[in-house]
């Protein structure tokens, strides 16, 4: 926690973590128990960044099937982030194949429309993978088959190895709100970001020649609308379930930090790349497997080693601290954790000004 | 035999050696390992990389080697050595670069892709030798770079990762590449007037010897920013005047006939001294 705010608020140290000369931290709670799998969100989120020539491919926000390949195909496997929490090495990682995120396919629409062909409408030539490809695959076998939905942007990492990785300092944490930026006047397109980021979320683009990222809506968070009002960014806006929470980590008034941070039941995303992300999700629940007669048995369908995995250690104790809160709320008792996981209040549901007399 | 006669035997074989090795210095350094040699022309056929004009140039092998880095696979570099030719008329100095790179890679249009690319380096002030990696912040570099996907860029860096280009460059670049299999080559030739253009651009209208260095990236291994094939520093001997005599030669020699009238008035000396007794 910066000592701006402790002398602006006059309050007493916290544990809030955020990075080195940083004032406040974005953060971003995803609750993976109400994703629809809809990609409201990626479009949104593609309308407003990513339609110029070179920008194609992208999906700043993107949503995979977990588990799934992801996109772009194989990310988790492909490197980048630190090889330990002293933040001195980092790991090695790739950049990945346009194949692996997958072409924009050549429809076969000037045939069927104006050639009077009577073929099916597909893609022109060969169309063996895309973002998605895998959708509703999943794992697991009938009748306990499972997937999930994982909506994925940039973390705005308190320990950014995208940002470590570029000779130039071409990317930056921002110091108002740790937001991390692409300067397109100092990036050279040499691509270290790319292959420095374990969640592949900075990407080339090919036209330009330089690297481009999530920039968590920076010009709605900083009220450059019309009305110069203030919005969240465009993927929670336009979500139908309103799953995404955002505000500040160092609110300690908010949501987010309540959820991180007391309740401990919003996790990163593979805390084990140690760039210390600060998009964190509430792990999914599903209902206990079937026998082949139909039967609920108490096994879990989705297997906890997996979630593991994704969320690290911490999502034991996530999934138990929801559970026993939810029992007790079944028996008619109070919960706040309750109440945060459904709070419809917009005004708690993004907080993005409480810091704007700082 | 005598002692004036062992004397004088003495003086002449020593002076014998004196001019020899004098003479000969010059000789054997007379085109020290780091110096490119710079033809003086009158007229210019040498934009292009295959003018004819080129032919009467000599050309200097100039061994690379990976640049000292912190970037990932930084001595992974697969280019050993340019040719680098250099001509200077009374308004610009050229510069002919030629190495062998078996692919053209002039894109930078997919994920993946990189071109290959080549730079000469310059000090701004060409008084003072700055350091070899982009300069320093007290003591930058004057950057010519060209790359199959920018075309020409003309930079200026104070050090590492600081590279910034000017708005407009100065500098012309035209590219070749010819050949097939593992001989072929590139071919780039750089041309600029011999007037500094501006603030922070190199004057090549230095009486001095001038600093120049080399860097080649080859784009299908992956080579960008200081993954790079780099030589040391190397010099054009502008000081020596157009076509004149090496400097050096003329300094060896005179110091050589001072060298050797010493040796003989000492001992004419010694002679007269001993024929006197
Ligand atoms: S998710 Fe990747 S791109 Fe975003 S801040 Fe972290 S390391 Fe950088
Ligand atoms: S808009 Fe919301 S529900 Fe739809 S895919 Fe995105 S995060 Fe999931």
């Amino acid at each position: 926690m910066s000592t701006d705010q402790q002398d602006d608020q006059g309050e007493e140290d916290t544990l809030v973590n955020v990075a080195d000369g940083v004032d406040h931290q974005v953060a971003m709670v995803m609750d993976l128990n109400k994703c629809i799998g809809c990609q409201t969100c990626t479009i949104a989120c593609k309308n407003l960044w990513t339609e110029d020539g070179g920008s194609e491919y992208m999906y700043w926000n993107n949503v995979e099937t977990k588990p799934g390949e992801g996109y772009p195909r194989g990310w988790e496997d492909s490197g980048g982030g630190w090889e330990s929490s002293e933040h001195s090495d980092r790991s090695p990682g790739e950049i990945p194949d346009d194949e692996d995120y997958g072409r924009a396919w050549e429809f076969n629409h000037e045939e069927i429309m104006y050639e009077g062909s009577d073929e099916p409408l597909r893609p022109r030539d060969g169309a063996e993978w895309g973002p998605n490809w895998d959708e509703d695959q999943g794992a697991g076998e009938y009748p306990n088959s499972y997937y999930f939905y994982l909506p994925r942007i940039c973390n705005h990492c308190t320990h950014p190895s995208c940002v470590e990785a570029c000779p130039r300092s071409a990317l930056y944490k921002r110091q108002e709100d740790g937001i991390v930026l692409v300067d397109q006047d100092r990036c050279r397109g040499y691509r270290y970001c790319v292959e420095g980021c374990p969640y592949k979320k900075v990407y080339y683009n090919t036209v330009s020649k330089k690297s481009e990222k999530c920039i968590f809506c920076y010009p709605r968070i900083e009220g450059e609308g019309p009305d110069g009002e203030t919005f969240a960014p465009a993927c929670a806006e336009e979500c139908p379930p309103q799953l995404r929470l955002v505000g500040f980590l160092d609110d300690e008034e908010g949501p987010i930090h309540k959820l991180v941070n007391e309740y401990e039941v919003a996790l990163p995303l593979h805390p084990e790349f140690r760039t210390q992300p600060n998009v964190y999700y509430i792990p999914p629940f599903a209902p206990g497997q079937h026998t082949e007669d139909g039967e609920t048995v108490d096994i879990d369908r989705i297997p906890r080693q997996y979630l593991r995995e994704l969320f690290g250690d911490g999502v034991d104790e996530a999934l138990d601290t929801i559970d026993a809160h939810r029992q007790r709320v079944r028996q008619g008792g109070d919960s706040e954790l309750m109440e945060l996981l459904q709070d419809k209040n917009p005004a708690k549901q993004y907080r993005l000004e409480v810091f704007d007399d700082d | 035999m005598t002692d004036h006669r062992r004397t004088l035997t003495l003086t002449a074989v020593l002076s014998a050696l004196i001019v020899v090795s004098t003479v000969a210095a010059p000789m054997v350094s007379a085109r020290p390992a780091h110096e490119i040699p710079v033809s003086e022309v009158s007229t210019a056929d040498l934009a292009e990389p295959n003018a004819d004009g080129w032919e009467a140039v000599p050309a200097s092998d100039v061994p690379l080697s990976s640049a000292p880095s912190s970037v990932p696979n930084a001595d992974d570099t697969s280019i050993e050595t340019v040719d680098v030719q250099a001509a200077r008329t009374d308004q610009r100095l050229y510069v002919r670069l030629e190495w062998q790179d078996a692919t053209r890679d002039m894109n930078a249009s997919a994920t993946r892709e990189f071109a290959d690319a080549v730079a000469v380096q310059f000090p701004v002030n060409t008084s003072s030798r700055p350091p070899i990696a982009m300069g320093g912040p007290d003591n930058r570099v004057n950057v010519w770079y060209w790359s199959g996907s920018t075309g020409t860029q003309e930079l200026l860096a104070g050090g590492a990762g600081s590279t910034t280009p000017f708005e407009n460059p100065t500098v012309q670049a035209n590219a070749s590449h010819s050949g097939t299999g593992s001989n072929a080559t590139w071919t780039v030739v750089y041309s600029r007037q011999l007037d500094a253009p501006s603030e922070n651009r190199t004057d090549l209208r230095t009486d001095g010897d001038l600093d120049v260095a080399f860097a080649v990236w080859n784009g299908s291994n992956g080579e960008r920013s200081g993954q790079k094939a780099v030589s040391e520093w190397h010099y054009y001997p502008f000081s020596g005047g157009p076509q004149g005599p090496p400097y050096e030669t003329l300094l060896w020699t005179l110091a050589g006939i001072a060298i050797v009238a010493v040796v003989g008035v000492t001992s004419f000396g010694i002679y007269r001294t001993q024929g006197a007794e």
